[in-house]
């Protein structure tokens, strides 16, 4: 199928899938050239408490807490 | 008594759009507190010092806030919850039930998070990004 023949279609579509075939488009090029593409501006959070090594020795207490009970 | 099996799980992608780029290894387990139990999908992050619960699961399993009195520093972009010790019992389907002690956060930012303390204590986990798939078995101690 050609660009010529899908432009009519893609004309037609709802504003909210045009939005979608543009971001899978999108990340379809990114794809092929190798990059991760970051979502538009939606936040992507990191959750690891990767420091908590305090709080990690607080829950160890806690279950030998409980296995002494 | 021979060691369970490992337990097979594929990644999850967090988000269609990206596919592969957004995979995370999220595991199915039970979570039981007296006779309440949830079902959840957890994330097993290797990165996460400690077991992370959620402000709502908590309340599902009829956790009471102020009844909890050992408060637990997070840290990471977390830093900034409040939470509080809460010893669980977690089951993944196939294995024997274990007590996970979890960091009971007063945020729903995160998932339930499954890290170092102590899930990683209990369970051997081999990542297999490459060919997205993980798997858990529990830690038998010798002999057993």
């Amino acid at each position: 199928m050609t660009l010529a023949e899908l432009l009519p279609a893609l004309h037609g579509l709802a504003k909210s899938e045009k939005l979608r075939a543009i971001q899978v488009l999108a990340a379809d090029v990114a794809r092929e050239d190798g990059e991760i593409l970051a979502p538009s501006d939606a936040p992507y959070p990191i959750w690891s408490p990767y420091d908590a090594f305090e709080g990690a020795a607080t829950l160890m207490r806690l279950l030998e807490q409980e296995k002494a009970a | 008594m021979s060691a369970p099996m490992p337990k097979r799980f594929g990644y999850v992608e967090a988000d269609p759009l990206l596919g592969v780029a957004s995979a995370l290894p999220y595991a199915p387990i039970m979570l039981q507190m007296g006779d309440r139990k949830v079902q959840v999908s957890a994330l097993i992050d290797s990165g996460s010092t400690l077991n992370v619960l959620p402000f709502d699961v908590g309340l599902k399993l009829g956790a009471v806030w102020d009844e909890q009195i050992v408060p637990v520093r997070l840290g990471g972009n977390m830093a900034e919850s409040e939470a509080r010790g809460l010893v669980l019992t977690g089951q993944i389907e196939g294995f024997e039930p274990v007590r996970l002690a979890f960091a009971w956060s007063k945020s729903n930012r995160a998932p339930v998070i499954l890290g170092q303390t102590n899930f990683f204590i209990e369970f051997d986990v081999r990542f297999c990004r490459s060919q997205m798939f993980f798997e858990i078995a529990p830690w038998t101690r010798s002999g057993e």
